[in-house]
């Protein structure tokens, strides 16, 4: 969900570094974007994360020709991956300035579901680190990233081309569930040392009078994906349809 | 007497919903509500918004139609607000709830705790006057709710009571939880602790009824009216020379003793988020009282003196 949320709520336009709102397609946008300086900034941002983005997949092919096997290559992109997934949560001080114009709590969200399977999951529970359900998750959102990230550069700049455009609302056909399935093996993965270890976890009696069992959290977050998915991917199908149907009819104006 | 004629309009299809002819100058919006609702029956008057223009504001259910900017055919919009629920209707089912679950786990009825403990009592003295404190808290809203407050709105959306009941429900459970748990420990500092937390509880809960009367007796019954709220002969009002919104702050104290009295996170947390709600709620009605009235105290803040 960490990947599909990502891609999903952002729609068109030039909003810099956000997931803008409902249905704006290219053109018309009664608000003001934002400033010079702040338009500057988020280009910066934008290609900064792209580049990261970029490191980490060419990580990962060299990696792979190197080892010869597709098995435990987290380890070799365990910094960059850290860094720059990490690094998005700036995303969320940029709709709270308002220089991207997006809703504060649905980029936290996506954002924190993203930084959780990084820490609080895969950095966490070493013994997932060799899953390869890890390699499944990191593929679909290093894919995802680029172009979202390369798709923000590029409207910021007032230059998309179509086919980072379409990229962007064709792909997570594949990348969504692709992401979700390794978000979830992943998780379903580190359950039983968790339960093992008691990771994160806090018992009766102690001085606060307060539990919390991490284990049957990590199951709570795998239930909410159930209603959570289809939403996102189906609102995703939805802008779709909208955003490369209505630049069909434009196409002759471009 | 020359009448008026009032078409409606929907707000979103300006289709023509109904058409009012002979209108006294002198009808207010609300008999105006009321003449809509007979032609459209679900849209009984508590979920009409009628405006002047599509995107504008709702117009009050006092307000004149002589007085208001139309011509003799008057045109309203109108938007349906979905299904309402009256206020009182909301906050006794939110209070009824917390107030009966505690109980259920002070009681330690069967299925919470395990079975040697069903129907058990704690030997912790704090954890029976937990118990009585937020048992009192609850019943004192509820009686407040019935006999004080004065709203000023009649109803609000229905999906709301399902919001706050699960808000005010599920943190009761949670705290009630812990603190009626068979593993419960009680305060690091023992008796001392105990008491000061309650003399802060009892305090504010005080505080925070008197605050509720002084309100009630700026506006008389049945009105709507509203001014600006001063300190009283009850020192527990005088708080009002520094914020706002007292009965706030006294709820954010009574809280904040009552997690003290139980050290218990979840409580804590409990007033963290509450503490949060009702500074977005102070906040409004400060800038509300500073748009309404010119003349408005200048030293006040929203809900904690000096600073927020």
């Amino acid at each position: 969900m960490a990947a599909a949320a990502a891609t999903a709520a952002s729609k068109g336009n030039g909003g810099g570094g956000g997931r803008a709102g409902a249905g704006e397609a290219s053109s018309s946008r009664k608000k003001k974007g934002p400033g010079p300086l702040a338009t500057a900034y988020l280009v910066i941002y934008n290609v900064v994360m792209t580049a990261g983005w970029l490191v980490i997949a060419v990580g990962l092919v060299r990696a792979y020709l190197a080892k010869g096997s597709y098995h435990s290559l987290y380890y070799s992109i365990e910094k960059p991956l850290k860094f720059f997934q990490t690094g998005a949560l700036l995303e969320i001080l940029h709709c709270a300035i308002g220089i991207v114009p997006s809703s504060v709590v649905l980029t936290s969200f996506q954002v924190m579901s993203r930084v959780f399977l990084i820490w609080a999951v895969t950095h966490s529970v070493k013994e997932v680190q060799s899953e390869d359900s890890v390699l499944l998750f990191v593929i679909a959102w290093t894919i995802t990233e680029i172009i979202r990230y390369s798709f923000y550069t590029f409207s910021l700049l007032n230059h998309l081309p179509y086919l980072i455009k379409w990229a962007r609302y064709t792909l997570f056909i594949v990348l969504y569930p692709m992401g979700v399935s390794g978000e979830l093996l992943t998780i379903y993965a580190a359950l039983p040392f968790v339960r093992q270890a008691g990771l994160y976890s806090i018992s009766l009696p102690n001085k606060y009078n307060f539990s919390f069992d991490y284990y049957a959290f990590l199951i709570l977050i795998m239930i909410s994906y159930i209603p959570i998915f289809p939403q996102l991917y189906f609102h995703m199908i939805h802008q779709r349809r909208k955003i490369l149907s209505h630049t069909e009819e434009h196409k002759k104006f471009e | 007497m020359k009448h008026y004629e009032v078409e409606i309009l929907d707000a979103k299809t300006r289709e023509k919903l109904c058409f009012l002819d002979k209108v006294e100058p002198q009808a207010t919006i609300a008999e105006i509500k009321n003449l809509f609702t007979k032609t459209h029956p679900q849209w009984y008057p508590a979920r009409q918004s009628l405006r002047l223009d599509p995107k504008g504001k709702s117009l009050k259910d006092e307000d004149v139609l002589q007085k208001l900017p139309v011509g003799t055919t008057a045109t309203l919009y109108f938007r349906d607000l979905g299904a309402q629920i009256s206020w009182v209707t909301v906050f006794l089912t939110e209070y009824a709830g917390p107030l009966f679950i505690y109980l259920l786990f002070y009681f330690r009825v069967p299925f919470i705790y395990g079975h040697k403990y069903d129907f058990t009592s704690s030997r912790h003295t704090v954890v029976h006057l937990a118990c009585i404190c937020h048992s009192f808290h609850y019943i004192k809203r509820l009686l407040e709710t019935l006999f004080v407050h004065r709203f000023s709105h009649g109803t609000m959306p229905l999906r709301n009571i399902f919001k706050n009941c699960t808000y005010y429900w599920g943190f009761a459970a949670w705290m009630a939880y812990y603190i009626n748990h068979p593993l419960y420990t009680p305060p690091t500092y023992g008796a001392q602790q105990v008491k000061l937390a309650l003399a802060i509880f009892v305090i504010c809960q005080l505080g925070n009824f008197s605050i509720h009367m002084a309100l009630r007796d700026l506006r008389p019954a049945g009105s709507k009216t509203r001014k600006i709220p001063y300190p009283t002969k009850n020192p527990f009002t005088w708080l009002f020379l520094l914020v706002s919104c007292p009965n706030y702050t006294y709820e954010v104290g009574s809280w904040i003793g009552f997690a003290i009295m139980t050290q218990c996170l979840p409580v804590a947390l409990f007033s963290l988020v509450g503490f949060t709600q009702m500074t977005i709620w102070a906040k409004g009605k400060h800038r509300s009282y500073l748009k309404e009235f010119r003349d408005y105290p200048p030293l006040r803040m929203p809900i904690i003196p000096f600073l927020l």
